[in-house]
């Protein structure tokens, strides 16, 4: 589809200021990659090679290899990283397949359910696990028996439920648009469903499939919350450079396994990439949408799997929430408020900057990300290659480590900088970096659904380019941006591992007081503030589900 | 034209006076507790009234981390309670400027330094959590000293800091190894590694997660002790009988200072009575003379003369060591 497209481009009638439409689309989501990730990367890539007496050599990758510990971490990152993609990528498909292609009860509930994860504080999860499955908590002492969750299984389990929505949120949108013709005529050929399945729903979101697969590895491989609140011993790659940066102190040494965590992401990045070098767009005009019908054999046992899955992650923040109202966890269990008087680490404050700071992050980040996936889409092969393969990246990089590079970076005595340093703009702009690939990879993956043909018919009757973009890509394309602007300001309301690192003494964020009153020893004050935070963000949600609902029915 | 050389005035008025308004404050970074911060700086607002104290507040590790970080442009003017072994960092040291603070000089020599760049007016212990009830639930023996805690009925029982990601941890490794004699303190982390259920990344964690039952005995440090047994937990506090490594909380002055003449007084406040005062509700270590522990901090366990049940440690030899005891713990113990 690209192909075609270009050569639209290339015909004589194309207007300049088409052009220049293009051009400013690609340019500025482009400069704010290169300014705010590249450039803070090369930072670290640069403290990665000065060696301990400031000069330029590769030591400290001597030094890091040469480390048992290190070789540990890195095969315990891999052996989990794929174990949770596995175990993601199978709940993700049930979870997408049944709320989008069958008609099960509660689809919202079990996509809400199953989005909890992303909108909770990264302390909850580790916390509530520990709750129900620790060697004193709910179901262990309900069951008598006592296990150790401590470590890969309970890793395991933190992971696979953290990675659950960003894959079904990938996965759901390559779903979304199939042509029902196909399907109909399987139907007249008598083919089975299993293999309607097998042949056409599988192939056809092969490409989601393998980008949630890849978002899956790279944010498991780099995640730290988890490991830090129930991985117990279970050492990896991440709490490996924190060990170096904030435990030994030594930045140089940190960068070089930050550096080192790039690797089997962009192995994984290429091997994506290699696969679905010949897909790249499904989407055809005539294309009629498949309204999945009432099928019993098929949907009640859907339902039933759905539910369960979506029970784990309800049950888990759940038992926080009730935590936060219980007098002392867990050992009277008397109900109070009195957690919610949140007096130390700055009140409540904290929570409305992280709500403008959010605000600010999905905004931009969706504006930026539909331009940039727009222009894409409409130039050579060449440009498009490296474009994308920047915009993957971000992924790559553990927040840790994009908190460092920024002050790094950014924390210069003079300059420009200096001005955006310590302000909420700056950790907006973090958070918008830091989640850039998953928001990339849904644009894209909606965007190749949009009906190629419908945009070039748009453009042969005469509209420019910002006209297509208003009125034929926006409107088909707004179900998608919604959700990434969702998304981005979901993971900017709780994030924490980057701006940890750029809270000052005037800004600072809800997931950082959160962190402040569970270190200060007041976890039920901690889950209180937690529970605060993800109330803040339901009813954002709420607010803009119904602002879409407003919308749509006026368009009609 | 006229119009806008007023309001070219008014500007620069507006300027001025807002850089008169930021005259009184100052940025303190700190490592101390959330709710004696705010202790602190509520007693200092009466004391210091045209002072404004702007805080960031993060763990040991996070701060040194972030002003090591921030060294080409630092953006605090002082450190205020930052682990000594900690603020003896070389990197760290180069930024601070030497002051002595009024009444400095009643400080005992290890709670300052030679070169005048910090000062410590309080500090904190290694101490036991030890769950009551988890210890009866399961029939095992209450730990009085380190030695204890070798007895193979707690074996998966005992949770401790890991030193490379804890200050703690670090003060509790150090403790031993200065405690013991090289030798024989290594043999002994060997052989308590195998009652060790997990090496957790914060130091006031083992603590947590043993007032709350998951293990019985969490080595941590005294004030995560008392608060856990002021909260109503079934927790005792338990000082190692042969004593406690403890590491003392550095403040300083940083050369960058902003608001170098308002920070010297924040810093002198801390050494005023009015400060020593209050202390005592929340240190089980203070240097400053005239303090006494609070009646809580008394009845959770703590001895009325807390300098009787320390390790004497050598902070300048454990800062310098770091790196070398903590290159071997990983290599011979660490998971």
């Amino acid at each position: 589809m690209g192909i075609g497209i270009v050569t639209s481009i290339g015909i004589p009638r194309a207007r300049d200021t088409d052009r220049l439409f293009l051009i400013l689309c690609l340019v500025v989501p482009l400069s704010a990659l290169i300014l705010f990730f590249v450039y803070p990367l090369a930072t670290v890539v640069v403290h990665s090679v000065t060696e301990p007496d400031g000069r330029i050599g590769f030591g400290n990758y001597a030094t890091v290899i040469s480390q048992p510990n290190f070789w540990r971490a890195t095969a315990n990152s891999m052996v989990m990283s794929l174990a949770t993609t596995a175990v993601s990528l199978i709940l993700g498909l049930i979870i997408a397949f049944a709320t989008q292609r069958c008609r099960i009860a509660g689809r919202s509930l079990v996509l809400a359910a199953v989005a909890l994860p992303l909108l909770a504080p990264s302390l909850v999860q580790g916390l509530g696990l520990i709750f129900l499955l620790g060697r004193n908590g709910l179901v262990t002492k309900a069951l008598g028996v006592e296990f150790n969750i401590y470590g890969f299984w309970g890793l395991l389990i933190a992971n696979s439920l953290y990675a659950l929505p960003q894959a079904v949120l990938i996965i759901a949108a390559a779903l979304r648009s199939a042509d029902a013709r196909v399907y109909e005529a399987a139907e007249v050929l008598g083919t089975s469903k299993l293999r309607q399945f097998f042949d056409i729903t599988l192939p056809n979101i092969k490409f989601g499939l393998l980008s949630a697969g890849f978002i899956i590895f790279t944010v498991t491989i780099t995640d730290f919350g988890n490991a830090a609140t129930i991985g117990g011993d279970y050492a990896i790659l991440a709490t490996e450079i924190y060990g170096q940066v904030v435990g030994q102190m030594n930045f140089n040494l940190g960068a070089v396994v930050g550096i080192m965590l790039l690797l089997p992401t962009m192995l994984a990045f290429y091997l994506e990439r290699v696969a679905t070098q010949r897909q790249f767009g499904s989407g055809s005009d005539s294309a009629v949408p498949l309204v999945p019908g009432w099928s019993p054999a098929r949907d009640i046992p859907m339902t039933v799997v759905a539910w369960i899955i979506a029970l784990l992650p309800l049950i888990t923040i759940g038992i926080v929430v009730y935590a936060s109202f219980v007098w002392l966890w867990p050992y009277r269990f008397d109900l109070t408020v009195r957690h919610y008087a949140v007096k130390i680490a700055g009140g409540y404050e904290p929570l409305w900057t992280t709500v403008q700071i959010s605000l600010l992050a999905a905004f931009a980040g969706a504006v930026m990300l539909f331009a940039l996936g727009f222009a894409l889409q409409r130039l050579p092969r060449s440009l498009v290659k490296p474009v994308y393969f920047l915009s993957l990246l971000p992924a790559a990089v553990p927040g840790l480590v994009l908190g460092l590079a920024y002050i790094l970076t950014f924390n210069a005595a003079s300059g420009p900088w200096q001005l955006l340093y310590g302000t909420a703009a700056l950790l907006a702009i973090c958070n918008m970096m830091h989640y850039w690939t998953q928001g990339f990879l849904t644009t894209m993956t909606g965007l190749r659904q949009v009906p190629a043909a419908l945009e070039e018919t748009a453009a042969c009757l005469g509209a420019g380019l910002p006209r297509v973009m208003r009125e034929v890509t926006g409107p088909l394309m707004a179900q998608t941006l919604i959700s990434v602007f969702f998304f981005l300001f979901m993971r900017s309301m709780v994030t924490l591992s980057a701006v940890i690192f750029l809270v000052t003494a005037s800004v600072s964020v809800a997931s950082v007081s959160i962190m402040r009153l569970d270190e200060a020893g007041f976890t039920a004050q901690a889950a209180a503030f937690a529970t605060c935070t993800m109330a803040v963000v339901i009813v954002a949600a709420g607010v803009m589900q119904l602002s879409l609902y407003l919308l749509g029915r006026r368009r009609r | 034209m006229r119009a806008m050389g007023r309001m070219l005035w008014a500007c620069l008025l507006t300027m001025v006076l807002a850089g008169a308004a930021q005259a009184g404050t100052i940025t303190a970074y700190t490592a101390l507790e959330e709710d004696e911060i705010a202790a602190y700086l509520a007693a200092a607002k009466k004391s210091l009234p045209d002072v404004n104290v702007k805080i960031l507040r993060l763990s040991t590790g996070d701060l040194s981390a972030r002003i090591l970080a921030e060294a080409a442009n630092p953006q605090h003017d002082i450190i205020w309670g930052l682990g000594v072994t900690n603020i003896l960092e070389p990197r760290i040291q180069a930024l601070l400027e030497p002051h002595s603070p009024k009444g400095s000089d009643k400080l005992p020599a290890f709670a300052r330094g030679s070169d005048n760049k910090w000062f410590a007016t309080t500090g904190y212990m290694a101490a036991f959590c030890v769950n009551t009830e988890r210890l009866k639930a399961k029939g095992l023996p209450m730990p009085k000293d380190w030695a204890d805690l070798l007895d193979p009925k707690l074996k998966g029982e005992v949770v401790m800091p890991n030193p490379v990601s804890s200050g703690t941890g670090y003060l509790q490794v150090a403790g031993i190894l200065q405690q013991k004699g090289e030798a024989e303190g290594w043999k002994f982390l060997k052989a308590l590694d195998s009652n060790i259920a997990q090496y957790i990344k914060s130091g006031s964690r083992p603590c947590k997660v043993a007032r709350t039952g998951e293990f019985a005995v969490g080595v941590s440090l005294a004030f995560a002790a008392i608060q856990s047994i002021e909260e109503g937990f079934p927790v005792a506090m338990v000082i190692p009988a042969q004593g406690a490594g403890y590491e003392l909380e550095a403040s300083a002055l940083m050369r960058s200072a902003k608001n170098a003449a308002d920070a010297k007084r924040f810093l002198d406040w801390t050494m005023s009575p009015a400060a020593a005062a209050i202390y005592g509700h929340f240190k089980e270590i203070v240097t400053t003379p005239g303090y006494k522990p609070s009646a809580s901090f008394i009845k959770a366990g703590l001895p009325e003369n807390v300098s009787s049940v320390l390790v004497p440690i050598d902070f300048s030899k454990s800062a310098a060591n770091r790196t070398s005891i903590l290159e071997r713990w990983q290599k011979d113990i660490g998971r």
